[in-house]
């Protein structure tokens, strides 16, 4: 990425090299609030900021450094701000919520692996991954007791699918579109999964911020 | 055969709102262009950047420089005036508006309506005005600087409260119209100090929205008042009136304005069909869907329509989302370039 020191370029430029924008976080908060994009140009996604203060350069190799702990993805050689999936796709959708937490976490922010408890059960979900077909397939588990475990899990299986852009295989497995393995974004999205109504609603408060329309201005019914 | 560019972006904005023939279809918002983006690029920050003349006019040029539209909109907000008469703020961080508590209003009736006597020195009037004669000297000649004051029935939500000043509207009329001609004055005070900046155009947002009220209130309480307002204010003016307004175009279209800034829930061919040449018609891009969500290829289409419709110039419906993606914004100037090459390429080239 651009250091301080360099002439600055017209953002038409610095776009036409970086690609397509999939997600900005408005506001870091573990850097004097600037703004953090994750553009995606041929297969590469470059952790970028416009932001020129001293602090940025750094903070860009800090958030790929989570993306890779975080999201198992690859470091691109030679680089500080570039990763790519090692399955070569990209999985769009769950990049949304890998970059939250590698922005919004502590950079020391190290991912539980250990089942997720339900917030509506005593169930704790986690999941077993084989092979089978030439692709990887992941099954929900449920431990513990509870009247519905059943449609608990059908419903974490849904989440996945949502947030994680995966293929339903049955009732309750899954697999990435890859076919590939993708262990990390699967215990970042199970929290995400188990509480999709919850998640939605933050989604859309989040989508909202800095909007500027008749509802938030208060110039329309509640 | 390629189009050719004859004009400035000023001279092209102020034509396409005097409904004179354009090289080129105007990209022009009457309205926020700024995002939080643009100010980590020029290190000008929300919201300060609505407080201080320098930092204001640091983030306004991006909108020439960077997005490559055709004028400045510095006024990024729509509480500046409220701000200087005393109502109380909410002044949020970077990424959100900064907004009027209109929960806690600070005037009750006519009675109470005055205007400081520093209401054009206060620092939330003065970093709109200051900045805009910092921009006319550094942009000035090339592209059009558009000020924006507040219309009487955007100020009177602020000052009486949404619902207050709706239940006035109902139970007292008359009381209602006292209210908006002491208004008025703000409204024209604070243009014509941005005129005397610099400001080529004014906005002139006043939020008879039809979320809010029906089209025969635009009537009875807003026509005559906003031919008032194209009479004094002696610079073209660009109503804005956010949400859907078909049911009042014909009445807005006989306000004596040069343009109506529309948004993106009225369809722009019936838009153009109803205003009939009486009134400019500037957007109407949608922001949460479009702008905010989508990509650069859904953009070009919603401008392609606005274009195929004759809009007169192109912009976003409103004050865009804080966290648009740039390459949304860059696309619209692009598309309507692209427009403009494909109807002069096919020989199909309208005169605009």
């Amino acid at each position: 990425m651009t250091t301080p020191a360099t002439k600055p370029e017209r953002i038409s430029s610095v776009l036409a090299k970086l690609g397509q924008c999939i997600e900005l976080v408005p506001s870091d908060p573990l850097c004097q609030s600037i703004t953090v994009g994750l553009y995606e140009k041929e297969g590469i996604l470059t952790v970028w900021t416009f932001s020129k203060k001293e602090a940025a350069f750094l903070r860009m190799s800090q958030i790929r450094a989570q993306l890779i702990a975080l999201g198992g993805l690859t470091a691109v050689p030679r680089t500080t701000n570039k990763v790519n999936f090692p399955c070569g796709y990209i999985h769009t959708r769950p990049l949304k919520f890998l970059m939250m937490q590698a922005v919004e976490k502590p950079p020391d922010y190290v991912l539980p692996t250990s089942p997720v408890k339900d917030l509506k059960s005593d169930l704790r979900f986690g999941f077993t991954v084989e092979q089978r077909d030439g692709q990887w397939v992941y099954k929900v588990t449920a431990e513990g007791q509870a009247p519905n475990a059943e449609a608990r899990v059908r419903g974490v299986v849904a989440g996945l699918g949502r947030y994680g852009e995966m293929e339903k295989v049955s009732e309750t497995e899954i697999a990435f579109v890859c076919g590939e393995r993708h262990d990390k974004l699967v215990w970042l999205l199970l929290p995400f999964a188990r509480n999709v109504s919850s998640v939605e609603d933050l989604l859309e408060a989040a989508a909202l911020r800095g909007q500027m329309t008749t509802g938030t201005l208060g110039f329309a019914p509640n | 055969m390629p189009f050719v560019e004859t004009m400035t972006p000023r001279e092209r904005v102020l034509a396409a709102l005097a409904r004179k023939p354009v090289d080129l279809t105007p990209v022009s918002s009457p309205t926020n262009v700024a995002t939080v983006d643009l100010m980590d690029l020029v290190d000008s920050y929300f919201p300060e950047a609505n407080r201080d003349p320098e930092l204001n006019a640091r983030l306004a040029a991006t909108g020439y420089t960077e997005l490559g539209f055709d004028s400045i909109m510095p006024y990024f907000t729509i509480i500046q005036e409220s701000s200087a008469l005393g109502c109380e703020m909410q002044w949020e961080g970077k990424d959100n508006w900064p907004t009027v508590r209109m929960s806690r209003p600070i005037w009750k009736g006519p009675q109470d309506i005055k205007i400081p006597r520093n209401f054009l020195e206060h620092r939330d009037t003065k970093a709109i005005t200051g900045s805009i004669e910092i921009l006319k000297k550094l942009y000035g000649k090339e592209v059009a600087i558009i000020g924006k004051t507040m219309g009487p029935w955007t100020l009177g939500y602020h000052v009486f409260g949404v619902e207050g000043f709706l239940l006035m509207s109902i139970d007292d009329p008359a009381r209602t119209m006292e209210c908006m001609h002491k208004l008025k004055e703000i409204s024209v005070l604070y243009g014509e100090a941005q005129i005397a900046a610099g400001a080529d155009a004014l906005t002139f947002p006043d939020h008879a929205t039809g979320d809010l009220v029906s089209g025969e209130y635009y009537k009875r309480f807003l026509l005559e008042l906003h031919q008032e307002m194209a009479e004094r204010l002696k610079v073209p003016l660009i109503l804005h009136i956010c949400g859907f307004t078909l049911d009042r175009l014909d009445y807005i279209a006989q306000n004596r304005m040069a343009a109506f800034h529309f948004d993106s829930k009225n369809d722009p061919a019936k838009a153009v069909q109803i205003a009939g040449g009486r009134i400019g018609l500037v957007g109407n891009i949608n922001n949460p869907l479009t702008l905010y969500a989508r990509g650069p290829e859904e953009v070009r289409a919603e401008v392609f329509r606005c274009m195929d419709a004759g809009v007169n110039m192109i912009a976003p419906e409103c004050a865009v989302p804080l966290a648009t993606k740039l390459e949304n914004l860059l696309e619209i100037p692009r598309a309507v370039r692209a427009w403009h090459q494909q109807h002069a390429s096919n020989g199909s080239a309208k005169k605009r």
